[in-house]
């Protein structure tokens, strides 16, 4: 590749320009409240399918939103423009949105100043890595797949961007946050092979160790045998586990709890879980994707979600929050889930513990089923395997799931522990590898 | 001198494009508005207006892609930027052991502009807010109903695409929707029903013609019929589908195997691939001769119908599965040599400026049969009618699906009789098409649109319509969407 990685990029949103974005939109608004986010991003993707680029692309979008009120009455409006001109604009759409509005009963004004702790969101070797760095990763996994006569598809992906809040009550918010993506699927005839990763740091994408994985994956995946739908003892890998989780993550909203549409109605501070697993928010945790503050301003908090299976928070709009005289809303954006007690001491250990199990990669196209009692289904995907006597005997076809978390994670044999997962349906989470008595496989796929 | 235009800007990429050597280039200039209403539980939670404005390049070189975009549309940023593109190219090229070839097309010089009726943009945001706030109350009148929510949607793309084959295209595209729903509770349950206006390139007419007001009431009934209805009981059923439901069905397991990049392996990492690999073009029984999947981007109205793709290639019509066997792909200008093809069938969209065109399902829609809704549903002696769209899922290859519905009636006898609740069917896409044994009338035909279809690495959302008449499925396989069953 020629040397685009040398050239200079284009120069971010800082915070001086921030400041300065922030405080022409407050000085031409005329109306009772503006609140002013940023969010200014420059990054790429090259992607890769039968062992050739199929796509390269690099993108700088900028993103300016102010929201102003009136009263109780708001307006939103946002431009990708930031001249002065543009901006005075923005507002004036905003204004003129604001003044026509009904009155929202549940407004409330910007939040006041806030403080915040330093989050290690952003890296350097991700905010210099470009096109040129993202092909040699990816050249780098197609030749490891070339050299086994397997092919490979996937992506790697960096990006950096600059995100800010503020507003006319002295809510000041910035920061950088960089974002390395990595992932790959192996295929080795009919036979598939997955692994992922994201990171703040480029560098730490072990795009060969997970190459490699993957490759394990597809050898192991071939000729699968066909397992009848019903109950089994499973295995689930943190990519399976993580796929589950974000379903519970999603699901705690406090308004629909407090108006019974919630899975969780009425579980407030009760046993929902195994009373040995644990969630918690980590934001300052490296191997997450934690953030200094929310879309509103407000600090990411240190938090406990579920403690010794008893659910503890819920996540909160302002309003709700107020109005249950919730203090601190607590957030959830770098979850770690782990399970009390001896943990195996590597998802190996775990298969070699377990006398008959099936072992699942990932899941696939999870959806909700019943909202009231969380039933999800979904597809097992890229590496369905039985475990026997403590071994891998043989891949199997996927199956389809009909399953609720809430009950499959209500006992929890062994466990491995946190370990980083990321799918292509979920955020980043510390999730571990676990042994569940019980899942329930509804159907089988062709495959 | 005053402020460079569109043409300004894309002349100066093309320039770079045509010097650097590469076999391709184009740039798309896009300005998107978006209006975006929110109710939720009688009051108006947000209102939002959008203005993206942005350019995206595209470059073949040697056979590599490379794509750069900016929203800064500038006389220095357009420069860079095509430079970027350009750049990436030569790196995508560096390693290529197969070369991208594109498909021949005419050149194009014209201008689309969606025709409508009444500008949304041009309504008062008061009579919008007005219409939510009266949709929500009449929902939240209903006794059992105990949450709501309402939206309006329009988004207007003013669009310049300009090729270095000379193609140069303008474009003034408008869609709209409408939507709410009722969510109601019934020991320690809860289950809600939504009424859709289509998604379509229509004006405010789209909504004063929906019926928008009038269908709350019946829809807060129904959504506490629902919640007070039976669970069904697992077994065999046939299902009589309505074209509601249809379109989610079509799109899933007819949609998105059709696409022939996915058949190709382009996104084994993500999206998944196909059952429908190239070797069944044309031999493949897919469905009944009951089954015809016509896939027509001329259609006036239909979101995919945009007079040129973003490989500026015409809008076509084209049959994906005749009389039940599969005959044809959905394709772009890269992958249809790949199978013989000549042309592209056009189906190259990028949802934005800053996203690079791929392959997306066209507007498949269900060829209409001979018979109406109550011969489909009077011989049927065990079965259930399903409306709209509920859960949904498949597997990677788009062999095997489960699907829920938004509202269900037992069958019973040849009539259609009370309402059931947790109603979820699954099966293989194959066997459920052949199981197809009559399919109603033109009079029955409607059309959905989706504008939130997810495919690509960065994602991206694909806008279609589908169509189809009422259609029943023999001998299907349901279960009860609850606990396990």
């Amino acid at each position: 590749m020629t040397a685009t990685g040398a050239k200079p990029w284009p120069k971010m949103t800082g915070r001086e320009e921030f400041h300065f974005i922030a405080e022409l939109v407050m000085k031409c608004s005329t109306a009772d409240h503006t609140q002013v986010t940023l969010h200014d991003q420059d990054g790429g993707t090259t992607r890769f399918a039968n062992n050739q680029i199929i796509q390269n692309v690099n993108t700088r979008r900028g993103n300016v939103a102010v929201t102003v009120a009136f009263g109780a009455r708001q307006g939103t409006a946002t431009t990708t423009d930031f001249t002065a001109g543009s901006l005075r604009e923005t507002v004036k759409r905003a204004e003129a949105i604001a003044r026509v509005s009904p009155e929202d009963p549940e407004y409330l004004p910007p939040a006041g100043p806030q403080a915040y702790h330093p989050c290690p969101t952003a890296r350097s070797e991700t905010v210099k890595a470009g096109p040129a760095v993202r092909l040699e990763y990816a050249n780098e996994a197609i030749g490891q797949c070339r050299m086994e006569n397997m092919s490979a598809a996937g992506i790697v992906s960096s990006s950096r961007a600059t995100v800010g809040v503020a507003a006319d009550s002295g809510l000041l918010a910035f920061e950088e946050r960089t974002e390395a993506r990595f992932s790959i699927t192996v295929q080795a005839g009919d036979a598939t092979g997955w692994a992922s990763a994201a990171h703040r740091s480029i560098d730490r994408l072990k795009v060969q160790e997970r190459t490699l994985s993957a490759i394990h994956k597809a050898t192991l995946g071939a000729e699968p045998h066909e397992l009848p739908p019903g109950c089994y003892r499973v295995i689930l890998e943190p990519a399976a586990v993580a796929g589950l989780w974000s379903w519970i993550i999603w699901m705690l909203d406090a308004k629909s709890y407090l108006k019974g549409t919630s899975p969780f109605a009425g579980k407030l501070k009760k046993r929902i879980l195994d009373k040995r697993l644990s969630l918690e928010n980590c934001p300052g945790q490296a191997d997450l994707l934690g953030v200094g503050f929310t879309a509103e301003g407000l600090p990411s908090t240190t938090s406990q979600w579920i403690h010794q299976g008893v659910l503890q928070q819920l996540v909160y709009d302002r309003f709700t929050a107020q109005a249950q005289q919730i203090p601190t809303i607590p957030t959830i954006e770098a979850p770690r889930l782990s399970v009390e007690g001896a943990a195996a001491s590597s998802l190996a250990q775990l298969i070699k513990s377990t006398d008959r199990a099936v072992l699942v990669t990932n899941f696939w196209y999870l959806r909700p089923v019943n909202p009231t009692d969380l039933t999800l289904t979904g597809m097992t995907r890229d590496g369905t395997f039985l475990v026997e006597k403590g071994e891998i005997v043989s891949a199997v076809k996927n199956f389809r799931f009909h399953e609720s978390p809430l009950h499959a994670f209500q006992r929890v044999e062994a466990w491995t522990s946190p370990m980083e997962a990321v799918t292509s349906e979920t955020g980043k989470m510390l999730v571990p590898a676990v042994v569940l008595p019980e899942f329930h496989f509804s159907s089988v796929t062709r495959f | 001198m005053g402020a460079p235009s569109w043409d300004d800007f894309a002349d100066l990429a093309l320039k770079r494009l045509a010097a650097s050597g590469a076999e391709y280039g184009d740039i798309r200039i896009v300005h998107s508005t978006t209006q975006t209403i929110r109710g939720e539980d009688r009051r108006i939670a947000s209102i939002r207006d959008n203005d993206d404005v942005g350019f995206g390049v595209r470059v073949l070189y040697h056979g590599g892609w490379g794509f750069a975009a900016s929203s800064i549309l500038s006389h220095e940023e357009v420069p860079r930027v095509t430079e970027l593109a350009i750049d990436i190219a030569r790196g995508s090229a560096s390693i290529a052991v197969e070369k991208v070839v594109l498909a021949r097309e005419p050149v194009h010089r014209d201008r689309v502009v969606t025709p409508v009726r009444i500008d949304p943009f041009t309504v008062p945001l008061r009579q919008k807010t007005e219409l939510l706030l009266a949709t929500m109350e009449l929902l939240q009148a209903q006794s059992g109903v105990v949450r709501s929510s309402a939206g309006l949607w329009v988004c207007r793309d003013h669009k310049l695409f300009a090729s270095i084959e000379g193609t140069r295209l303008e474009f003034d595209l408008l869609a709209s929707s409408g939507d709410y729903t009722a969510t109601a509770l019934h020991e320690g349950r809860f289950a809600s029903r939504s009424f859709n206006t289509p998604q379509l390139r229509r004006g405010y007419e789209l909504i004063e013609e929906a019926d928008f007001l009038g269908q709350a009431p019946r829809v807060a009934r129904e959504a506490v019929e629902k919640v007070r209805a039976p669970s069904v009981e697992a077994g065999l059923y046939d299902l009589v589908l309505d074209p509601e439901h249809l379109s989610l069905t079509m799109h899933e397991s007819c949609g998105h195997p059709s696409e022939l990049d996915r058949a190709l392996g382009y996104e084994a990492n993500y999206a998944g691939t196909s059952f429908l690999t190239t070797d069944k073009l044309g031999t493949f029984r897919y469905g009944s001769p009951h089954v015809n999947l016509v896939a027509d981007n001329t259609e006036p109205e239909t979101l995919a119908a945009t007079g040129y793709d973003d490989d500026g290639v015409a809008c076509q019509k084209w049959d994906i599965v005749r009389e039940g066997l599969f005959v044809g792909y959905c394709t772009n200008r890269e992958v249809a040599p790949r199978i013989g093809a000549a042309r592209s069938r056009g189906s190259n969209r990028a949802d934005g400026w800053g996203t690079v065109p791929i392959v997306r399902i066209a507007n498949i829609g269900l060829e209409p049969g001979r018979a109406t809704l109550d011969q489909l549903i009077g011989d049927v002696k065990r079965g259930i009618y399903i409306e709209g769209h509920g859960s949904y899922s498949i597997d990677q290859r788009r062999y095997n699906f489960q699907f829920g519905g938004d509202a269900f009636w037992l069958i019973e006898n040849g009539r259609r009789t009370h309402m059931l609740r947790d109603v979820i069917y699954h099966g293989i896409t194959p066997e459920f098409w052949n199981s197809c044994d009559g399919v109603a009338d033109r009079s029955h035909r409607q059309r959905y649109g989706f504008i939130t279809c997810g495919k690509g690495q960065p994602g991206q959302s694909g806008w279609m319509t589908h169509a189809a008449s009422h259609a029943r499925f023999r001998n299907i396989q349901v279960i009860r969407g609850e606990g396990r069953s």
